[in-house]
Protein backbone atom coordinates (compact mmCIF):
# COMPACT_ATOMS: atom_id res chain seq x y z
CA UNK A 1 0.00 0.00 0.00
CA UNK A 2 1.16 3.54 -1.08
CA UNK A 3 1.66 5.47 2.20
CA UNK A 4 -0.61 8.21 1.46
CA UNK A 5 0.28 11.84 1.42
CA UNK A 6 -2.54 13.57 3.04
CA UNK A 7 -5.15 13.64 5.93
CA UNK A 8 -7.63 12.09 4.10
CA UNK A 9 -5.69 9.12 2.70
CA UNK A 10 -4.48 8.56 5.99
CA UNK A 11 -8.02 8.38 7.08
CA UNK A 12 -9.31 6.37 4.28
CA UNK A 13 -6.46 3.63 5.23
CA UNK A 14 -7.50 3.53 8.71
CA UNK A 15 -11.11 2.77 7.54
CA UNK A 16 -9.93 0.05 5.63
CA UNK A 17 -7.46 -1.84 8.27
CA UNK A 18 -8.39 -0.46 11.48
CA UNK A 19 -11.67 -2.23 12.71
CA UNK A 20 -11.43 -2.49 16.21
CA UNK A 21 -12.82 -5.08 18.73
CA UNK A 22 -15.74 -3.47 20.79
CA UNK A 23 -15.78 -6.90 23.02
CA UNK A 24 -13.58 -6.44 26.40
CA UNK A 25 -13.60 -8.67 29.02
CA UNK A 26 -14.95 -6.95 32.15
CA UNK A 27 -13.92 -7.96 35.58
CA UNK A 28 -16.52 -6.27 37.55
CA UNK A 29 -18.82 -9.02 37.62
CA UNK A 30 -16.18 -11.04 38.51
CA UNK A 31 -15.64 -9.19 41.39
CA UNK A 32 -16.38 -10.92 44.87
CA UNK A 33 -18.05 -8.29 47.62
CA UNK A 34 -14.89 -6.92 49.46
CA UNK A 35 -14.96 -8.13 53.45
CA UNK A 36 -15.94 -4.59 54.96
CA UNK A 37 -13.68 -5.37 58.20
CA UNK A 38 -10.40 -6.43 55.64
CA UNK A 39 -7.19 -4.48 56.48
CA UNK A 40 -6.49 -4.82 52.92
CA UNK A 41 -6.93 -2.04 50.77
CA UNK A 42 -10.09 -2.51 48.62
CA UNK A 43 -9.45 -2.97 45.06
CA UNK A 44 -11.80 -0.65 43.16
CA UNK A 45 -12.76 -2.69 39.71
CA UNK A 46 -15.17 0.11 38.81
CA UNK A 47 -12.35 2.28 38.91
CA UNK A 48 -9.83 0.02 37.13
CA UNK A 49 -12.56 -0.92 34.30
CA UNK A 50 -12.75 2.98 33.78
CA UNK A 51 -9.30 3.18 33.71
CA UNK A 52 -8.70 0.17 31.74
CA UNK A 53 -11.33 1.32 29.25
CA UNK A 54 -9.79 4.92 29.45
CA UNK A 55 -6.43 3.41 28.65
CA UNK A 56 -7.77 1.50 25.83
CA UNK A 57 -9.66 4.29 24.13
CA UNK A 58 -6.63 6.38 24.49
CA UNK A 59 -4.58 3.79 22.85
CA UNK A 60 -6.54 3.05 19.88
CA UNK A 61 -6.69 7.37 19.71
CA UNK A 62 -2.90 7.55 19.77
CA UNK A 63 -2.30 4.31 17.46
CA UNK A 64 -5.21 5.90 15.04
CA UNK A 65 -3.62 9.54 14.69
CA UNK A 66 0.21 7.99 14.49
CA UNK A 67 -0.82 4.96 12.81
CA UNK A 68 1.42 6.40 9.68
CA UNK A 69 4.77 6.82 11.34
CA UNK A 70 3.83 3.27 12.68
CA UNK A 71 3.62 1.99 9.65
CA UNK A 72 6.57 3.54 8.23
CA UNK A 73 8.89 2.46 11.53
CA UNK A 74 7.07 -1.52 11.07
CA UNK A 75 8.13 -1.57 6.91
CA UNK A 76 11.12 -0.10 7.49
CA UNK A 77 12.03 -2.29 10.40
CA UNK A 78 10.86 -5.56 8.70
CA UNK A 79 10.65 -5.12 5.10
CA UNK A 80 9.41 -8.52 4.52
CA UNK A 81 6.55 -7.57 6.31
CA UNK A 82 5.67 -4.67 4.04
CA UNK A 83 2.10 -6.34 2.52
CA UNK A 84 0.79 -7.24 6.10
CA UNK A 85 1.83 -3.73 7.79
CA UNK A 86 -1.58 -2.79 8.15
CA UNK A 87 -2.94 -5.78 9.55
CA UNK A 88 -0.16 -5.89 11.71
CA UNK A 89 -0.58 -2.46 12.98
CA UNK A 90 -4.21 -3.27 13.44
CA UNK A 91 -3.85 -6.46 15.78
CA UNK A 92 -1.43 -4.18 17.47
CA UNK A 93 -3.45 -1.68 18.40
CA UNK A 94 -6.23 -4.76 19.28
CA UNK A 95 -3.76 -6.94 21.40
CA UNK A 96 -5.37 -7.39 24.75
CA UNK A 97 -2.31 -8.23 27.00
CA UNK A 98 -0.85 -5.34 25.08
CA UNK A 99 -4.13 -2.57 26.08
CA UNK A 100 -3.63 -3.88 29.82
CA UNK A 101 -1.36 -1.32 31.35
CA UNK A 102 0.47 -0.85 28.71
CA UNK A 103 0.06 2.88 28.65
CA UNK A 104 0.41 2.96 32.40
CA UNK A 105 3.75 1.41 31.85
CA UNK A 106 4.06 3.97 29.02
CA UNK A 107 3.18 6.38 31.77
CA UNK A 108 6.55 5.59 33.97
CA UNK A 109 8.64 6.07 30.85
CA UNK A 110 7.12 9.68 30.21
CA UNK A 111 9.65 11.61 28.02
CA UNK A 112 10.54 9.01 25.91
CA UNK A 113 7.12 7.47 24.75
CA UNK A 114 8.12 7.53 21.20
CA UNK A 115 10.62 4.92 21.96
CA UNK A 116 8.69 3.05 24.24
CA UNK A 117 5.26 2.86 21.76
CA UNK A 118 8.35 1.75 19.21
CA UNK A 119 10.19 -0.74 21.23
CA UNK A 120 6.98 -2.66 21.88
CA UNK A 121 5.97 -2.67 18.29
CA UNK A 122 8.52 -4.40 17.45
CA UNK A 123 8.19 -6.69 20.09
CA UNK A 124 5.01 -7.36 19.35
CA UNK A 125 5.78 -8.10 15.94
CA UNK A 126 8.35 -10.38 16.94
CA UNK A 127 6.65 -12.36 18.95
CA UNK A 128 3.78 -12.49 16.60
CA UNK A 129 6.31 -13.81 14.20
CA UNK A 130 8.00 -16.60 16.67
CA UNK A 131 4.14 -17.79 17.04
CA UNK A 132 3.70 -17.60 13.17
CA UNK A 133 6.89 -19.36 12.37
CA UNK A 134 5.89 -22.35 14.38
CA UNK A 135 2.54 -22.97 13.49
CA UNK A 136 2.74 -21.55 9.96
CA UNK A 137 5.50 -19.27 8.84
CA UNK A 138 4.16 -15.94 6.77
CA UNK A 139 7.61 -15.44 5.46
CA UNK A 140 10.21 -18.23 5.25
CA UNK A 141 13.17 -18.04 7.70
CA UNK A 142 15.52 -17.89 5.17
CA UNK A 143 13.90 -14.32 4.70
CA UNK A 144 13.74 -13.64 8.31
CA UNK A 145 17.09 -14.62 8.38
CA UNK A 146 18.28 -11.84 5.00
CA UNK A 147 16.43 -9.16 6.96
CA UNK A 148 16.89 -9.17 10.48
CA UNK A 149 15.01 -6.16 12.71
CA UNK A 150 17.56 -3.52 13.38
CA UNK A 151 16.35 -1.69 16.17
CA UNK A 152 17.64 1.85 16.04
CA UNK A 153 18.65 2.30 12.27
CA UNK A 154 15.07 3.35 11.72
CA UNK A 155 14.28 6.16 14.34
CA UNK A 156 15.07 9.14 11.85
CA UNK A 157 11.98 8.56 9.18
CA UNK A 158 9.76 7.46 11.64
CA UNK A 159 10.96 10.65 14.03
CA UNK A 160 10.25 12.99 10.80
CA UNK A 161 6.83 11.07 10.33
CA UNK A 162 5.63 11.70 13.58
CA UNK A 163 6.39 15.16 13.96
CA UNK A 164 4.23 15.74 10.72
CA UNK A 165 1.60 13.96 12.38
CA UNK A 166 1.87 16.05 15.40
CA UNK A 167 2.10 19.39 13.49
CA UNK A 168 -0.65 18.11 10.69
CA UNK A 169 -3.00 17.11 13.68
CA UNK A 170 -2.13 20.79 15.30
CA UNK A 171 -2.75 23.05 12.68
CA UNK A 172 -5.74 20.79 11.39
CA UNK A 173 -7.38 21.43 15.26
CA UNK A 174 -6.58 25.16 15.42
CA UNK A 175 -8.13 26.07 11.61
CA UNK A 176 -11.46 24.12 13.11
CA UNK A 177 -10.79 26.05 16.27
CA UNK A 178 -10.58 29.01 14.40
CA UNK A 179 -13.49 28.75 12.04
CA UNK A 180 -15.91 27.45 14.99
CA UNK A 181 -15.83 30.83 17.02
CA UNK A 182 -17.96 31.52 20.40
CA UNK A 183 -20.20 34.60 19.96
CA UNK A 184 -17.72 36.32 22.23
CA UNK A 185 -15.09 35.57 19.34
CA UNK A 186 -16.37 37.51 16.89
CA UNK A 187 -12.89 37.98 15.18
CA UNK A 188 -11.52 34.43 16.08
CA UNK A 189 -11.68 33.63 12.02
CA UNK A 190 -9.66 35.85 11.36
CA UNK A 191 -6.67 34.55 13.44
CA UNK A 192 -6.41 31.26 11.49
CA UNK A 193 -6.83 33.39 8.20
CA UNK A 194 -3.81 35.76 9.28
CA UNK A 195 -2.09 32.48 10.33
CA UNK A 196 -2.60 30.79 7.05
CA UNK A 197 -1.15 33.96 4.83
CA UNK A 198 1.65 35.56 7.31
CA UNK A 199 2.90 32.35 7.96
CA UNK A 200 1.86 28.89 6.59
CA UNK A 201 1.56 30.01 2.81
CA UNK A 202 5.18 31.85 3.23
CA UNK A 203 6.86 28.63 4.78
CA UNK A 204 4.98 25.84 2.73
CA UNK A 205 4.04 27.57 -0.59
CA UNK A 206 6.74 29.76 -0.99
CA UNK A 207 4.58 32.50 -1.38
CA UNK A 208 5.63 35.84 -0.37
CA UNK A 209 4.87 37.29 3.29
CA UNK A 210 2.01 39.99 2.72
CA UNK A 211 2.88 43.50 3.66
CA UNK A 212 2.33 44.92 6.65
CA UNK A 213 -0.36 47.53 4.52
CA UNK A 214 -2.24 44.61 3.11
CA UNK A 215 -2.78 42.90 6.36
CA UNK A 216 -4.34 45.69 7.96
CA UNK A 217 -6.75 46.22 5.00
CA UNK A 218 -7.29 43.00 4.96
CA UNK A 219 -8.26 42.46 8.11
CA UNK A 220 -9.50 45.72 9.61
CA UNK A 221 -6.77 46.02 12.21
CA UNK A 222 -6.98 49.40 13.81
CA UNK A 223 -3.49 49.98 15.22
CA UNK A 224 -0.33 48.10 15.30
CA UNK A 225 -1.27 47.07 18.86
CA UNK A 226 -4.56 45.34 17.61
CA UNK A 227 -2.60 44.00 14.36
CA UNK A 228 -0.12 42.10 16.83
CA UNK A 229 -2.80 41.11 19.36
CA UNK A 230 -4.04 39.15 16.40
CA UNK A 231 -0.87 37.97 15.13
CA UNK A 232 0.08 36.99 18.36
CA UNK A 233 -3.26 35.30 19.00
CA UNK A 234 -2.68 33.05 16.16
CA UNK A 235 0.88 31.89 17.55
CA UNK A 236 -0.54 31.15 21.32
CA UNK A 237 -3.39 28.89 19.53
CA UNK A 238 -0.91 27.33 17.41
CA UNK A 239 0.70 26.56 20.92
CA UNK A 240 -1.39 25.87 22.88
CA UNK A 241 -2.94 23.16 20.13
CA UNK A 242 0.45 21.78 19.35
CA UNK A 243 0.97 21.41 23.26
CA UNK A 244 -2.19 19.11 23.28
CA UNK A 245 -1.15 17.14 20.62
CA UNK A 246 1.51 16.23 22.46
CA UNK A 247 0.37 15.66 26.11
CA UNK A 248 -2.07 13.46 24.71
CA UNK A 249 0.85 10.51 24.25
CA UNK A 250 3.70 12.37 26.18
CA UNK A 251 1.39 13.50 29.63
CA UNK A 252 2.32 16.12 31.84
CA UNK A 253 3.65 19.99 31.25
CA UNK A 254 7.03 18.91 32.05
CA UNK A 255 7.16 16.64 29.87
CA UNK A 256 5.17 17.64 26.86
CA UNK A 257 7.46 21.00 26.93
CA UNK A 258 10.51 18.26 26.91
CA UNK A 259 8.84 16.68 23.78
CA UNK A 260 8.69 20.02 22.26
CA UNK A 261 12.21 20.75 22.59
CA UNK A 262 12.78 17.34 21.53
CA UNK A 263 10.91 17.75 17.90
CA UNK A 264 12.17 21.18 17.23
CA UNK A 265 15.81 19.74 17.75
CA UNK A 266 15.64 16.70 15.68
CA UNK A 267 13.78 19.00 12.54
CA UNK A 268 16.88 21.44 13.00
CA UNK A 269 19.56 18.67 12.95
CA UNK A 270 17.48 17.37 9.68
CA UNK A 271 17.26 20.29 8.46
CA UNK A 272 21.10 21.54 8.58
CA UNK A 273 22.10 17.90 7.21
CA UNK A 274 19.55 19.24 4.50
CA UNK B 1 -11.07 31.53 1.01
CA UNK B 2 -7.96 29.51 -0.10
CA UNK B 3 -7.96 25.93 -0.35
CA UNK B 4 -4.96 25.71 1.46
CA UNK B 5 -4.85 21.60 3.06
CA UNK B 6 -2.32 22.39 6.15
CA UNK B 7 -1.78 18.41 6.35
CA UNK B 8 -1.32 17.81 2.82
CA UNK B 9 1.85 20.57 3.33
CA UNK B 10 2.66 19.22 6.22
CA UNK B 11 3.24 15.68 4.67
CA UNK B 12 5.25 16.80 1.95
CA UNK B 13 7.20 19.47 3.28
CA UNK B 14 10.85 18.45 4.46
CA UNK B 15 12.34 19.22 7.79
CA UNK B 16 13.50 22.31 7.47
CA UNK B 17 10.13 23.60 6.53
CA UNK B 18 8.62 22.12 9.45
CA UNK B 19 11.64 23.65 12.01
CA UNK B 20 10.17 27.10 10.56
CA UNK B 21 6.97 26.62 11.21
CA UNK B 22 7.60 25.80 14.89
CA UNK B 23 10.17 28.60 15.16
CA UNK B 24 8.28 30.89 13.76
CA UNK B 25 4.78 29.88 15.92
CA UNK B 26 7.03 30.73 18.75
CA UNK B 27 6.11 33.79 20.60
CA UNK B 28 9.68 35.47 21.32
CA UNK B 29 9.82 35.34 17.32
CA UNK B 30 9.77 38.55 15.58
CA UNK B 31 6.06 39.14 14.17
CA UNK B 32 6.96 41.81 12.03
CA UNK B 33 10.19 42.66 9.56
CA UNK B 34 12.55 45.39 9.64
CA UNK B 35 11.38 46.57 6.74
CA UNK B 36 7.49 47.11 7.98
CA UNK B 37 8.28 49.16 10.66
CA UNK B 38 7.85 52.18 8.35
CA UNK B 39 4.18 50.98 7.46
CA UNK B 40 3.72 50.36 11.05
CA UNK B 41 4.66 53.94 12.85
CA UNK B 42 2.16 55.41 10.20
CA UNK B 43 -0.51 53.61 11.01
CA UNK B 44 0.31 54.10 14.82
CA UNK B 45 0.49 57.43 13.88
CA UNK B 46 -2.85 57.46 12.46
CA UNK B 47 -4.73 55.25 14.39
CA UNK B 48 -6.88 56.26 16.96
CA UNK B 49 -5.69 57.25 20.19
CA UNK B 50 -9.09 55.44 21.66
CA UNK B 51 -8.33 51.99 20.71
CA UNK B 52 -4.74 51.67 22.11
CA UNK B 53 -5.07 54.01 25.09
CA UNK B 54 -8.64 52.91 25.81
CA UNK B 55 -7.51 49.56 26.99
CA UNK B 56 -6.11 50.60 29.86
CA UNK B 57 -9.32 50.75 32.21
CA UNK B 58 -12.49 52.23 31.63
CA UNK B 59 -12.11 54.65 33.92
CA UNK B 60 -9.03 56.20 31.68
CA UNK B 61 -10.84 55.59 28.35
CA UNK B 62 -13.37 58.13 29.93
CA UNK B 63 -11.26 60.56 30.46
CA UNK B 64 -9.25 60.17 27.32
CA UNK B 65 -12.21 60.47 25.40
CA UNK B 66 -13.32 63.68 27.46
CA UNK B 67 -9.76 65.51 27.27
CA UNK B 68 -9.44 64.38 23.58
CA UNK B 69 -12.85 66.01 23.01
CA UNK B 70 -12.35 68.84 25.16
CA UNK B 71 -11.98 72.44 24.40
CA UNK B 72 -13.53 72.01 20.84
CA UNK B 73 -10.10 70.01 20.12
CA UNK B 74 -10.65 66.75 18.51
CA UNK B 75 -7.18 64.52 18.91
CA UNK B 76 -8.01 61.35 17.11
CA UNK B 77 -4.85 60.03 16.55
CA UNK B 78 -0.81 60.00 17.57
CA UNK B 79 -0.27 62.46 14.94
CA UNK B 80 -3.06 65.05 15.99
CA UNK B 81 -1.93 64.97 19.11
CA UNK B 82 2.31 64.69 18.96
CA UNK B 83 1.43 67.92 16.62
CA UNK B 84 -1.32 70.12 17.72
CA UNK B 85 0.48 73.42 18.68
CA UNK B 86 -0.74 72.90 22.54
CA UNK B 87 -1.56 69.41 23.21
CA UNK B 88 -3.06 67.92 26.45
CA UNK B 89 -0.35 67.38 28.84
CA UNK B 90 -2.73 64.46 30.28
CA UNK B 91 -2.88 62.75 27.52
CA UNK B 92 0.65 63.29 26.25
CA UNK B 93 1.61 61.54 29.70
CA UNK B 94 -1.39 58.60 28.71
CA UNK B 95 0.77 57.85 25.34
CA UNK B 96 4.09 57.86 27.62
CA UNK B 97 2.48 55.25 29.74
CA UNK B 98 1.24 53.22 27.26
CA UNK B 99 4.53 52.88 25.42
CA UNK B 100 6.72 52.21 28.23
CA UNK B 101 3.86 49.76 29.32
CA UNK B 102 4.74 47.79 25.92
CA UNK B 103 8.25 48.39 26.10
CA UNK B 104 8.36 47.09 29.28
CA UNK B 105 5.99 44.31 28.53
CA UNK B 106 7.87 41.22 27.25
CA UNK B 107 4.71 39.78 25.62
CA UNK B 108 3.43 42.74 23.76
CA UNK B 109 3.30 42.73 20.68
CA UNK B 110 4.28 46.31 19.71
CA UNK B 111 7.63 46.31 18.35
CA UNK B 112 9.94 47.66 20.46
CA UNK B 113 11.34 50.49 18.25
CA UNK B 114 7.68 51.76 17.62
CA UNK B 115 7.15 51.97 21.66
CA UNK B 116 10.15 53.50 21.83
CA UNK B 117 9.41 56.07 19.28
CA UNK B 118 6.01 56.88 20.70
CA UNK B 119 7.46 57.56 24.42
CA UNK B 120 10.55 59.91 23.12
CA UNK B 121 7.46 61.34 20.70
CA UNK B 122 5.31 62.30 23.96
CA UNK B 123 8.18 63.74 25.98
CA UNK B 124 9.29 65.83 23.19
CA UNK B 125 5.92 67.18 22.30
CA UNK B 126 5.50 67.89 26.46
CA UNK B 127 9.26 69.58 26.00
CA UNK B 128 8.66 71.47 22.78
CA UNK B 129 4.62 72.65 22.50
CA UNK B 130 4.61 72.80 26.80
CA UNK B 131 7.83 73.34 27.61
CA UNK B 132 7.41 70.87 29.92
CA UNK B 133 9.14 67.95 31.34
CA UNK B 134 6.98 64.63 31.65
CA UNK B 135 9.93 62.30 32.38
CA UNK B 136 12.21 61.99 35.07
CA UNK B 137 15.15 60.31 32.83
CA UNK B 138 18.52 61.88 33.39
CA UNK B 139 19.14 64.32 30.92
CA UNK B 140 21.96 62.07 28.94
CA UNK B 141 19.78 59.40 28.54
CA UNK B 142 16.96 61.56 27.33
CA UNK B 143 19.07 63.12 24.74
CA UNK B 144 20.65 59.64 24.02
CA UNK B 145 17.05 58.67 23.25
CA UNK B 146 15.72 61.20 21.20
CA UNK B 147 18.81 60.98 19.34
CA UNK B 148 18.87 57.42 18.90
CA UNK B 149 14.65 57.82 17.76
CA UNK B 150 15.76 60.51 15.25
CA UNK B 151 18.32 58.13 13.84
CA UNK B 152 15.49 55.47 12.86
CA UNK B 153 15.25 55.49 9.18
CA UNK B 154 12.04 55.00 8.79
CA UNK B 155 10.71 57.93 10.90
CA UNK B 156 8.80 60.81 8.89
CA UNK B 157 10.15 64.18 8.68
CA UNK B 158 7.40 65.98 10.87
CA UNK B 159 7.97 63.66 13.93
CA UNK B 160 11.88 63.99 13.49
CA UNK B 161 11.70 67.62 13.17
CA UNK B 162 9.48 67.31 16.55
CA UNK B 163 12.37 65.17 18.14
CA UNK B 164 14.97 67.50 16.75
CA UNK B 165 13.54 70.41 18.46
CA UNK B 166 12.74 68.11 21.57
CA UNK B 167 16.95 67.49 21.13
CA UNK B 168 17.91 71.29 21.01
CA UNK B 169 15.61 72.14 24.49
CA UNK B 170 17.09 69.10 26.27
CA UNK B 171 20.75 69.83 25.28
CA UNK B 172 19.90 73.98 26.55
CA UNK B 173 19.08 72.92 29.53
CA UNK B 174 16.44 71.31 32.62
CA UNK B 175 12.81 72.36 31.34
CA UNK B 176 9.54 72.67 34.01
CA UNK B 177 9.02 70.05 36.60
CA UNK B 178 9.40 66.50 36.25
CA UNK B 179 6.06 63.81 36.85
Amino acid sequence: MKMPGNRLGMELMIQVFYKPRSAIHTPNSMAPEPSKSSIFPRTDWAELNKAAEADEARLDRLIRLYWVPLRIFLVATFPGLKNQADMLLQDFAEDKLLKEGWLRRADQNRGRFRDFLKTSLRNFVLDHLNRAEVKNPPISLEELEQEPPQPDDHTEEFDLAWARTVLAETLRRMEADCKNPGEDQPRRSHIWELFRIRLLEPIFNDAAQPSYDRLIDQFGLKSPTDASNTLLSAKRIFKTHLSRVIREYAGQDAATSAEIQALEDFLVRLAKRG
Amino acid sequence: MSDFDSSAAVFKSRAKKLATLLASGEERAKLWRPDELAAIFRHQMSAPMLVDLGSFDPRTATRLRTLSEAQGLVLKSFADLFHHPVPRIELLELVKNFAKANLDHPESGLPGEIAATLYYASIAAALVRLDARISQLPDADLQRGLRWTMEQAWLDEKTKELLAQALERAAGGQKGAGS
